[in-house]
């Protein structure tokens, strides 16, 4: 005979005894499936709420659903994400720890965690912005509003969903009268949480109707001119600090993106992060002109000069060829001519001997003078 | 209209990234159950603390 498997607590694991009742802690069963029950009902109306981009309704859903059930690991991971989505990392981070701790295998936060851990660049973003955050908040209690604007519009820089600095930001905007900009900077708040229910209020102060505020959901907010560039000039004149270089147009798409897919997949999953800001190119161009100065010289150095060195050579070798040619032509020739002169030299010095002998006294005729008559040396020139 | 000083009192300084550990802590709510097993537990020990009383009476 089989024997039965005893039924288990799920709130504690203990064995639940036949009436009903746990062993570890005393709860009735039904009492925790109803509990658990109502848990899933409001984490499916969470649910629908962030696929419908109400966020601030999906948090509310959310933690109810907790209240029935912390160990609803679903709703944690959700309610994390979308924390997460809407710019407060640290919360994010808190729900997902807490998740893990109650269910550590096939749980999407591990993973999340993971990949956030991963990208220290991202965590790095995440602590300038809430210090930058908590810096404007300061500035505003202190009366320093244009600080404090200044210190919002970098913080959404570094993250263009972060909801509670665009709320900030348009209440010191109400402040200051600049009610254009309060609305810009509203709208931005309904795209990404439709229906925030500070945004509304601020709105409806303003003396927007229903009406304008669908309107408003349905614009677009990419060239608003919210975050021109005029601030990072306010901010390097007021701090000489310059934000760091998040492009909000990649950002804000890709966390869109991921946002949807991450809830499409399987409702809870993790938000990549790590998104490379671009470069912008136009700021490193002195640097591109410098670069390309030195690797110019080097090439001249490197590649140009060798070969007109070798060009240079060859020709000087010619020309030396040519000219010990030349050298050994008139060698052959001084030689010769030395010989010549050589040969007149001697033929000249024989002549000079020959002449030498010739100067020797002529015959004595004198005889014949006295001796012969003038006929006979007549006939003797004749005759010769 | 917009009172500003209340308005500006309901935003709450955001966590930084080395104060995660605190809010993992401090995140531990309390569910339905959890109040139901002190609620229990309260009873539990009301009830002792009467038969203790009770005991002394007996005794007496």
């Amino acid at each position: 005979m089989a024997t039965r498997r005893p039924v288990l607590c799920p709130n504690c694991g203990a064995p639940v005894r036949k009436n009903g009742y746990c062993s570890g802690c005393y709860m009735h069963l039904s009492v925790i499936k109803k509990a658990y029950n109502t848990s899933n009902y409001h984490y499916n109306v969470g649910y629908d709420k962030a696929m419908a981009r109400d966020l601030s309704g999906a948090i509310e859903s959310l933690n109810m659903a907790l209240r029935y059930n912390k160990r609803n690991v679903l709703a944690r991971n959700l309610i994390g994400l979308i924390h997460y989505e809407m710019g407060e990392v640290v919360v994010a981070l808190s729900h997902w720890v807490m998740s893990v701790n109650y269910q550590e295998t096939n749980n999407d936060a591990t993973r999340f965690l993971k990949e956030l851990k991963k990208d220290a660049i991202e965590l790095e973003n995440v602590d300038q912005l809430a210090k930058k955050y908590n810096m404007a908040l300061d500035y505003a209690y202190r009366g320093e509003y244009d600080l404090a604007i200044i210190q919002l519009k970098s913080t959404i820089a570094l993250n263009a969903h972060f909801v509670k600095g665009y709320l900030l930001l348009a209440l010191l905007y109400i402040k200051l009268e600049n009610y254009e900009k309060a609305r810009v900077t509203l709208r931005r708040v309904l795209k990404i949480d439709k229906a925030n229910p500070v945004a509304i209020h601020y709105l409806h102060e303003m003396g927007d109707t229903d009406e304008n505020i669908i309107h408003m959901r349905s614009e677009s907010v990419e060239n608003d001119g919210l975050l021109d560039d005029d601030f990072l000039e306010e901010a390097a004149a007021t701090k000489g600090d310059i934000p760091l270089v998040v492009t909000n147009v990649t950002r804000d798409n890709s966390l869109k993106n991921l946002f949807r897919d991450i809830i499409d997949k399987s409702k809870t999953k993790l938000v990549k992060t790590g998104e490379f800001g671009e470069i912008g190119f136009a700021r490193y161009s002195g640097l591109y002109v410098l670069v390309g100065l030195v690797l110019g010289v080097f090439l001249l150095y490197f590649a140009v000069v060798p070969a007109q060195k070798k060009k240079l050579k060859a020709e000087n070798e010619k020309i030396i060829k040519t000219y010990s040619e030349e050298l050994a032509d008139k060698n052959t020739q001084i030689s010769e001519l030395e010989k010549q002169i050589d040969q007149i030299n001697t033929d000249y010095a024989k002549e000079k001997e020959k002449e030498k002998k010739n100067k020797n006294p002529l015959p004595d005729y004198s005889s014949f003078e006295h001796e012969m008559s003038d006929e006979d040396i007549n006939d003797l020139i004749n005759g010769e | 209209m917009i009172n500003f000083e209340e308005e500006l009192k309901r935003f709450q300084p955001i966590l930084e990234v080395n104060q995660a550990e605190e809010a993992i802590y401090s995140n531990d709510l309390k569910d339905i159950s959890d109040i139901v097993m002190q609620m229990t537990q309260e009873i539990k020990n009301a009830n002792m603390n009467a038969g203790g009383q009770l005991n002394s009476i007996v005794r007496r």
